[in-house]
Order: structure tokens, then sequence, then C-alpha cells
């Protein structure tokens, strides 16, 4: 009888502990969910076992009769998961291929045995193979307000092949390793009609959702292991008298995933921005890059802190992973995330940067204002590409994000746009699909490439500093909670008219039916330029569209009209510079929204030049070369292309007939 | 010494056949321009009457050049099957008239007669052509070869933490590099040696390349390593020069064009400096043979 009772008063003590502050003074969320665990990693068997105590409050007026929770790594289990059906592919034929969790035991606060009120389910398609989601019969249904309280042994077998997570010989990147609460949404949070758990399978192209949490984890590995995890390091202590293992203990705040990673080849690197303590994990062989990741990282900071809202941990880190590792790069974890590189990367070379500015902007968008990435991916890629892109040029150089090279530049918000507009799948579907509903190949390219060209042609139409100010209000409405697009759209409706009034209407939902929610291209051409000598007539010296100098010289008076067409669905106003002969120009703007506009003109000059959105704000415009026309073309670039292609050439074959 | 006379020897002999050089450059001229002009063409209709142009002044803009889209497809297309053509073309063009250079620069002086040229040319094109496409041949197969080895080892040590991996691709380049200017060495000699001769004979004009290489290979490859540093530093220059002068007016361009076939032209002055300074080896080399087996008598 005692041990129940004991178990009892710890697991009621047990939040308590959790809901202390240790990182911060104050907690930065709701704190729902919080999870204690003890794991131990065993580098032979490749395998991490664990006990765990975890807790989910019920914040809504629900009674909920059930909890459900993700097993994510259950995905690697065999070929007929979901992950790798759609994935099409297969974990291998070897055991040691495999990566699964299997529970030992689910107990409830009281002690009682829940395995047998465990069922496997698969909300997304039914598939009775995917065992990634559990539901839980609740012995005692959780009446608002409520806290229910698990304790699992389980055991996480890692699979051989990194995909986000996994092993390769002496390397772990433990992620997605433990049971973990979905999220309950109560009806009109985000889409919710009704109140019910949102706990998707785990998807080959998606990401994840959680409540932010606290995390007290104890990681038990041999001794000559470097740890880098997403928590802060409390303790290091000896965990046996041979001294072969050690135990750390990290603590993580109002974070969404604890992930972390083990490999004796770590070389460790610290540095410092303002608050945050950033630790770099990298092997040997890049040490000569720990000044451009750290560069990297403290430019991300400074940018999203001036103009989306604060860091608010005081602890950061970040691992490149070796090359036996590489399929766990790229991923992110709030206050951990990877990035990616390779021993020898050249200056003028970017990647390395791009990466770490993109990973680590994902502490805001999905860990700081926690999205649903199952099911609005771009809120969470998208936004965070713009960013990226935004942060890239900026400290990079606007041409030379991307690539710094004499001989080459390219920008990031470039690549963003080519990608986005040379895709054969750019209309396949909307913006607003969840993220393993988009066509083969086509989840990268909405998700990421479009929705960052979309943001960029927003901010082209409100302007920059209107932009920051609405990820500013964003932030402020939204951090620590679960926004969802209408929610942005929202703030952006407010930000918008409260700086420019009803210029843009009375809000911007037509921009975003348009792009967000519609599938249509966007692209504006010049189609014509006309000049024609006309007469003066009565009429327009009545109106006084007459320049004085005409009327004297009535012969060289001209009809000039320049035709706009619009070729694409979207339609977005646009600006209009059209150049007469004398130098003479005029800035026009159109709404766009027929197909065609004429500018027409009566004056002594002609027409010699005329460019659709001179300043490139639209960058959704998936042609830029018929957006201008002149009546004189310069073929001088064109001359120059064909001396070097014809230089080129020639040493290319004198090169390869000795 | 020997090396440094070679040298000097074989610049004075590109320096005589400097009308060889320019047939040759002019060649090669018209064969490229068959392919370019059309692409200018493309190109000009590709980006019509837009001023899009204007943002290709500093340089190379991907994004432009992005939003070409089928023409760009159908550019790189042509681009490619052109490349491939004129390398064909090219190997047979460079084959005969190799087959001219080699002749004008054997031997003591003569004057360069453009006649003689076209005739030796025309008599050692076959046996020229043999020589390219076999020592073509050998390279691709080392070349494939070599880089297979080296993506097993670097598959191998994909466990390791990366000094392998590059290690064997800077062993296996050198290997690469050090093979490509062996292969050269036996086709300049097969090459001299076959001008030297009334009757084609491309095999045993092999035979005498790879005998000669490795006979005097102490004074041949440093001296060809020299040579085929010199054009890899001229060909960075070239790049350095075509990368960074970006004129905008029509007389900027022409004189654009201008410096460029004025610096191809050197290359091909450079490649028959390495010529000349083969035959020059090879026709020393043949003294000595001649004067030991003379004195052996």
């Amino acid at each position: 009888m005692k041990k129940p009772v004991i178990f009892s008063i710890l697991i009621l003590l047990f939040p308590f502990v959790l809901k202390s502050q240790i990182i911060n003074k104050e907690p930065l969320s709701e704190r729902i969910t919080g999870y204690e665990i003890d794991a131990r990693l065993d580098p032979v068997e490749k395998t991490i076992t664990g006990i765990m105590e975890a807790f989910w409050v019920n914040k809504s007026s629900d009674i909920i009769p059930d909890i459900q929770m993700h097993l994510y790594m259950n995905a690697f289990r065999s070929s007929k998961t979901t992950f790798y059906r759609e994935l099409r592919g297969f974990p291998g034929y070897k055991d040691s291929g495999f990566g699964w969790i299997d529970i030992k035991s689910f107990t409830g606060g009281a002690g009682t045995d829940l395995i047998p009120l465990i069922q496997y389910i698969s909300p997304d398609d039914g598939n009775p193979e995917d065992r990634t989601v559990i539901k839980v019969s609740l012995p005692k249904v959780a009446r608002p307000g409520d806290t229910v309280f698990i304790k699992v042994i389980f055991e996480t077998k890692l699979p051989s092949r990194i995909i986000r997570t996994g092993y390769n010989d002496d390397f772990f990147f433990v992620a997605q390793w433990f049971p973990k609460f979905g999220v309950y949404e109560p009806a009109g949070m985000r889409y919710a009609i009704k109140g019910g758990w949102n706990c998707h399978q785990f998807h080959a192209e998606s990401e994840f959702y959680s409540d932010h949490s606290v995390y007290d984890v104890k990681i038990t590995v041999p001794k000559e292991y470097v740890v880098g995890s997403g928590g802060m390091l409390i303790d290091e202590l000896d965990s046996d008298p041979e001294g072969k293992n050690k135990t750390l203990t990290y603590r993580a705040e109002d974070i969404v995933d604890f992930a972390w990673t083990a490999w004796p080849g770590y070389a460790v690197f610290t540095d410092q921005w303002k608050h945050v303590n950033i630790t770099l994990l990298l092997p040997e062989e890049r040490i000569e890059q720990v000044d451009r990741q750290f560069t990297a990282v403290k430019n991300a900071l400074e940018y999203l802190t001036k103009n989306v809202g604060p860091f608010p941990w005081p602890h950061l880190t970040f691992v490149d992973p070796p090359a036996k590792g590489s399929g766990s790069g790229g991923m992110e974890y709030t206050t951990l995330f990877t990035s990616e590189s390779a021993d020898k990367i050249p200056d003028w070379r970017h990647l390395p940067e791009m990466v770490t500015v993109h990973e680590f902007g994902h502490a805001y968008f999905m860990g700081i204002l926690a999205s649903n990435e199952f099911e609005e991916p771009w809120m969470d890629e998208g936004m965070n590409s713009f960013w990226e892109a935004r942060i890239m040029d900026h400290y990079y150089g606007e041409n030379s994000g991307r690539i710094d090279h004499p001989m080459l530049k390219i920008s990031d918000k470039s690549t963003d746009r080519m990608n986005y507009v040379r895709s054969e799948k750019r209309q396949l579907v909307s913006n607003n699909e969840y993220s393993w509903n988009y066509p083969d190949g086509a989840y990268g390219i909405m998700s990421y490439y479009k929705a960052s060209t979309w943001l960029y042609t927003l901010m082209g139409i409100i302007g920059e500093e209107t932009t920051n100010e609405i990820f500013r209000e964003y932030y402020k409405k939204w951090a620590f909670k679960h926004p969802c697009g209408k929610d942005f759209i929202n703030v952006v409706n407010e930000v918008v008219t409260k700086i420019h009034g009803d210029k843009f209407g009375p809000d911007m939902n037509w921009f975003f039916e348009q792009t967000l929610y519609g599938t249509g291209i966007c692209d504006y051409k010049v189609a014509e330029i006309m000049n024609r000598k006309s007469e003066i007539s009565q009429d327009n010296i009545r109106t006084g569209n007459v320049p004085d100098s005409s009327l004297s010289n009535p012969d060289s008076l001209f009809t000039a009209v320049a035709r706009i067409e619009r070729i694409g669905e979207v339609a977005l106003p646009v600006d209009v510079l059209i150049h007469f002969s004398n130098g003479d120009e005029v800035l026009e703007t159109w709404d766009g929204k027929n197909r065609f506009k004429d500018f027409n003109y009566h004056r002594s000059r002609k027409i010699l030049w005329v460019k659709i959105d001179p300043e490139f704000r639209i960058r959704m415009d998936v042609n830029y070369i018929n957006n201008s026309m002149t009546l004189d073309p310069d073929r001088i670039i064109v001359r120059r292309l064909t001396n070097n292609i014809i230089t080129l050439m020639q040493f290319f074959i004198s090169f390869f007939t000795f | 010494m020997k090396i440094i006379r070679a040298l000097k020897s074989g610049a004075l002999r590109a320096l005589k056949v400097w009308k060889g050089v320019l047939i040759v450059w002019f060649c090669y001229l018209l064969l490229v321009s068959l392919v370019a002009i059309p692409m200018k063409g493309a190109l000009k209709a590709g980006f019509g009457q837009s001023m899009i142009t204007e943002m290709l002044r500093d340089g190379i803009n991907v994004e432009v050049f992005s939003d070409l889209g089928a023409i760009l497809t159908n550019l790189i297309a042509y681009f490619s099957s052109g490349l491939f053509l004129l390398l064909l073309f090219g190997i047979l063009m460079n084959a005969f008239l190799t087959g001219g250079l080699f002749d004008s620069l054997k031997g003591i002086s003569v004057k360069f007669s453009s006649a003689e040229f076209f005739r030796a040319s025309a008599r050692n094109f076959w046996s020229f052509l043999v020589i390219t496409l076999l020592i073509n041949i050998i390279i691709l197969f080392l070349t494939v070869f070599i880089i297979g080895i080296t993506a097993a080892i670097t598959m191998q040590s994909y466990n390791d933490s990366g000094t392998t991996s590059f290690l064997a691709v800077i062993v296996a380049a050198i290997i690469l590099l050090s093979v490509i200017i062996i292969l050269i060495l036996v086709a300049d000699y097969a090459r001299a040696w076959q001008v030297a001769k009334e009757k084609p004979a491309c095999f045993k004009a092999l035979g005498f390349g790879s005998n000669r290489t490795f006979r005097t290979f102490l004074s041949s490859f440093p001296m060809m390593l020299m040579l085929i540093s010199v054009q890899v530093l001229f060909a960075w220059l070239v790049l350095k020069i075509l990368g960074s002068w970006k004129p905008l007016t029509t007389g900027g361009v022409f004189l654009l064009f201008l410096m460029s076939q004025f610096l191809f032209f050197i290359r091909i002055l450079l490649k028959t400096w390495r010529y000349g300074s083969v035959t020059s080896l090879k026709e020393k080399n043949d003294l000595l043979t001649d004067a030991q087996g003379s004195s052996n008598i």
C-alpha cells in the first residue's frame, strides 16, 4: 500500500517541480504539459531506455475522456508505416535499420496500469500498420482544470538511416524519441469547431505540433560522448563507480520539443550574444567554420530580436553534424538546432550560414509562435524562409546572400522566387494544404518558396516597416500560443489598417485570397508602346491635357499609349513607370484588376520605355522579362555575353583537344 | 639546362610559325561561331524589347536567366548538344591542324609556308586523329577509374570524420593530373615522331611516344609540368579578365572581343610552344641517341 501512496505524493509534487522557475524568471507559456525523463543511451544496441513522468492539464472547459500521444519513432518500424509509404522507401532489411518505441509500462497518477486502455489510432489515413499515435482512455475523465499524470517506461530503438533522427556508428541524433502528448484544441481554438485532440501521425513531409512544455531530462551516456541538447546543463555526474558513464541533467522551459545528440567526435565552442549563451558542437575538421557559424547565429538573433521580438531563453545550442550524421542536419528543436555544412566550404558559399539562420529562425516560427506544422506548414517554413532571406541578404549583401563569388552572386530571396516561379507544380494546389496532402514535390515549393515569395510581395505592397510591425504585433499577440493562418491575417489587417488606413481597402483579405488560398499566378506584361503623331484637338486644349510647349509646336504632338496587360490570375496593385524621349518620367499606379490598362498621354515627346513594378516589389510576378519594354533595346549585354560564350567555348575545345 | 634549352627553342619555333597559329585561331573562331551566333539570336529573341538586360550589366543574374523559362531550357539543350558537336568537330579539326603545326615546328628553321602547312595537315590527319582519340579514350578511362576509386574510398570512409575523404580527393586529383600530363607527353612525342617520318604509323608513333616519355622522364615530365602550369595560369588569368571586364558600350564590347581573341591566340601560341619544346627535346635526344649509336660502332 505504501508504494502507491508515495508515488501519488511524488506525482502531486511533480508539476510543482516542473513549474518551478530555473531558467526564466516567469513562465513564458501556460505549460499545459511537462516531462521528466530519465534516459540511458546504449550505444551498442542503439537504444534509449527511459522512465518518463509527464502531465497534461485540461485547460479547456471540456470533459475529456482520453489522452492522445505521439509515438513518432514507430514511423521507422516497417515499410508499411505511413511515413515510409509516403516516402516510398523502406528502412532496410536488417533489424538494426529499424526504429521503434516500445511501451514497457504505462501507468496513471494512482499507479493504475493503463496499458489495456491503449489503442493505436491513425487519424490521418486510417493506416492500421501505422503505430505513431495512441489514444489512452482515462480511467477517470479529465474535468476542466484536472491534471492527468502518467508514468511511462519505454525503450526506443533508433533507426540506422538518419532522417532527422537516428544513429550512424557512434553518432546519435535523438529526436522524436519519447511518448509525447498531442495538443488538445477546445472549440474556437484555431479552426476547431468542437473540442478534440490534434494529434497527427508521423508523415514523410511534415513537421510537428506541440504544447510548450517544461523538460527535466537526465541523460546517461558513456563518458567519452559529448552531448548537446535543447536544455540547459544543470548537472553532470559520474553515473557509476567505475566512471565509465556519466549522467547529464538538463532543464528546458517553454519549448515544444526536446532532442539531443551524442557523439565522441564533437568539438565544443561557446560564445555569447547579449543574454544568450551559445554553444556550438561541430566536428574537429570544421573548426575553421566556428566564426562563420557564430556570426550567422548572432546575425539572426539580432535581426529577429529587432524586427520580430526578443529571444527569451538564455541558452541556445546548435550542432553542425559530421558527414556520417548529415541526415540530422537542417532541423530545429527551438533551443537546439542543427546546421549543415561540409569540411571545406569556401567563404563565398553561404550554405552553413544560410542553414544556421534558417534553423535558428524556427525558434520563432513554430518555437515561440507554435503554429501547427502538420496543417499549416507555410506558417512555419514559409515565414521562416522569408526571414531567412531577409537576414541573409541584409548581412551578406543584397545580391549575395546565398553566393558571393566575384563571378557569380545569388541573393537568398532570388533562390526562393526562382524555386517557386520555375516550378511546374506552382499551381497544383493552394498554399493552404495539410503538409502531407501536397502532391509529390509540391510541399517544399509551396510551404517554403511560394509562401516566402508572397510574403515578400506583401512587403513590397505595404512596405518594410509595416511588415516588421505586423510581425512584432504577431509576436506580441501569439507568442507561446498556437496561432493559425487566420490569426496571422487578422494581425495583418489590423496593423495595415492602423498604419495605412483604407489605402489598400478595408482589409488585406483580397491579397491572401489570391496568394495563400488561391492557385493563380501573377504575371504582368507591357503589351505595347504606341506613339502616334496627332493634331491638337480643341478638347485637349480645353481640358489642358497639352503641355504648353506643344502649343507653340503643334506638329510635334504625340498620342502616346502604354498598354499594360495582366496575364496571370492574381491581380495586385502595381507601379508603372513611363519614360518619355525628353527624359520626363511618370509613375502611375494600376490596381491590376482588369486584364488591360492603357495609359494615354498627349505630349510633345514619345514614350521611350515602360517598366511595370520598377522596384521589383511584386516578387510573385513569374516573369520579370516582360515587365518592361523599350523602343531602343540595349543589345550590348547580349553581345558581351556572346563574346564570353565564344571565348569560353574556344578554351573548352582547345583544352580537350590538347 | 636541357629543359631550359628545349623551352627556349620551343618558344622560338612557336614564334616562327605564328602564321600557322593564326590559321588555327581562325578555324577555332569559325567553328565556335557556328554554335554561338544562333545562341546570340536566341538570347536576343528571349529578351526581346525588355529592359531586364540592365540587371545583367554587373554580371550574370540567375534570376533574370531563370525568367527566360522555356527559352532558357532550349538554350541549355542547344548549348549542351552544341558543345558536344563542337568537341567532336574540334577533335577532327585539331587532328588536322596540329599535323601542320608539328610539321612546321620540326627541324631547323625553314620559312613557314601555308601550302606546306596544309599539305602536312592532310598527310598526318589520320595518324594524328588515331593518336588523339586513343589518348582521349585512355584519359577518359583513367579518369572514370580514378574517380570511381575515390568515390569508393569516400563512401567507405563515410563513418570517418571527413579527413580521409578529403585526402582521397586530393591524392586522386594529383594522380589524375600527373597521369594526364604523362599522356599528353606521350601524345606530343608521338606526333613529333610522326611528322619526322614519311609514312603514317600511328601505333609506332605511340610506341615511340611512350618509350621516349619514360626514357627521358626526368627531363620531359618537369618540362611538361612547367608548360602545363603556364597554360593553366594563363587560363585562370583569362577567366579573371573576362569575369571582371564588363564593358557597357558597343566600342567596349568590340574591344573585349578583340582582347578575348588575342588571348585565345596567345593560348594557341602557348600550346604551340609546348609542341615546339617537345619537338626540340625529342630532336636533341635523337641526336644524343644517334651519337651514342655511332660511338658504340
